[in-house]
């Protein structure tokens, strides 16, 4: 015999069947009857050809803007309501296949350009080569082996901080986000890298979601985002203070060669040496110039000097007695005393008297002054 | 970051070489400075180079 109900009973019963049988729900449908009431609650349909799905949920779970006619992939969990009936709340909502996500990131690209978060003004440096990087990537991606195994090869001292998230799936977004906050609020870091490899369009999809691109534009950290492949560009990319192409580009970005920053060194140190060697030169000059200089002057000196030695030598020269008395003169002397008055002498004296080539003595025979 | 022998960072290091070379390009240098400036600009480069070639990378996890 069929059990009888009341209505709340039943309402009752089927959501703990629900619950038991589809504690979630994935769903693929086409976006229709969209709303959002008081900027906080979205209803919304899911339908194909034949069917239709009414969804309740919040704002928070939205990827970013969305439109009628995309098709989304559902997560929720059914559930009758006591007087509206029967809906699916979501957990999460993404838009799927090429044409949806593209349509996806273009109004939120769109959106957050409007707002400024792409804006070349808010995109902040980082120290080069960083000291503490905070990574955010699966820890078994080949993209967090690629950015590890190139930073190495090219930097070394290096302290690294991961994060190990989903970079697809449906806990990528808030793990990603979680890690941003994470690192922002626990670490002092010059730098975040948030990577993955390449991927579909629904892998990368998570990178391009508001959450993660919020998170990314306002982290405290400057952020280097790399996603995917060199075509790929995510709205990430956009938010982050700098893109690179790779996981591998990341890291070449990030810090110079060990080797080139070893000839640079070397390089700039050459320079100087050289500069001593040139300044060497010019000091010789200098002094070359400072000596030829003081030669000149010195030999100008002597000359002066010679000059003046030749002129005294002509004056005293022509005060040599011997050559007065060369010309016939004699120099009288009486005792030691020069004779230069007849007065000085009388008769008998006897005087000296000094020729040029020799001396004579006589004695006075006479003394007569000049009258 | 790692630090090195004489206990300064890397960044601290490539400071004051750049601040060593930097001097070099004043238009009038003294040669005894010149030599003395070069002595210290060597024994830093020589420092960062062995830095450089034995640094590693340390990795952690965020718990």
């Amino acid at each position: 015999m069929n059990p009888v109900f009341s209505v709340s009973d039943f309402v009752a019963v089927l959501n703990q069947t629900l619950d038991y049988a589809f504690p979630t729900v994935t769903i693929v449908g086409e976006l229709s009857n969209f709303r959002v009431s008081k900027g906080k609650w979205v209803y919304f349909d899911l339908k194909d050809e034949s069917s239709s799905i009414r969804f309740f949920g919040t704002v928070f779970m939205l990827p970013g803007p969305l439109e009628e006619g995309m098709m989304v992939k559902v997560i929720g969990s059914p559930r009758l309501h006591q007087t509206f009936g029967f809906s699916i709340t979501v957990k999460s909502i993404t838009p799927v296949g090429e044409g949806s996500i593209k349509k996806a990131a273009e109004l939120l690209q769109a959106k957050l350009t409007a707002e400024g978060l792409f804006a070349t003004e808010r995109k902040r440096s980082f120290p080069y080569p960083p000291s503490r990087i905070g990574l955010v990537t699966s820890g078994e991606s080949a993209a967090y082996k690629d950015f590890l195994k190139i930073l190495s090869s090219r930097w070394g001292g290096i302290e690294i901080v991961h994060a190990d998230v989903q970079v697809q799936g449906e806990s990528a977004v808030q793990q990603i986000v979680s890690a941003l906050n994470e690192l922002n609020t626990t670490q002092e870091l010059d730098v975040i890298v948030v990577t993955r490899g390449g991927g579909s369009a629904d892998d990368l999809q998570a990178f391009s979601s508001e959450q993660v691109v919020r998170a990314i534009a306002a982290s405290r950290i400057p952020t280097l985002v790399a996603i995917g492949h060199e075509v790929d560009t995510s709205l990430s990319e956009l938010a982050a203070d700098r893109r690179a192409s790779t996981p591998s580009n990341a890291a070449e970005l990030l810090v110079p060669d060990r080797d080139t920053t070893i000839l640079q060194f070397r390089t700039e140190l050459k320079r100087s040496c050289d500069r001593i060697t040139q300044l060497f030169a010019q000091e010789t000059d200098i002094n070359k110039g400072l000596l030829a200089e003081a030669n000149n002057r010195l030999l100008q000196e002597i000359k002066k000097q010679q000059n003046y030695a030749n002129n005294a030598l002509q004056v005293l020269h022509g005060f040599d007695p011997r050559r007065i008395l060369s010309r016939g003169y004699a120099l009288v002397r009486s005792g030691n005393s020069p004779v230069k008055s007849v007065t000085q002498l009388k008769l008998n004296d006897i005087i000296s008297i000094r020729l040029v080539d020799g001396s004579v003595t006589a004695k006075i025979g006479s003394v007569k002054p000049v009258e | 970051m790692t630090k090195t022998k004489n206990e300064k960072t890397y960044a601290q290091l490539k400071s004051e070489l750049d601040d060593a070379l930097a001097w070099f390009e004043s238009e009038t240098i003294d040669v005894d400075e010149a030599i003395e400036k070069y002595k210290h600009a060597l024994s830093l480069t020589k420092e960062l180079e062995v830095y450089l070639k034995e640094a590693e990378n340390t990795l952690k996890k965020l718990t």
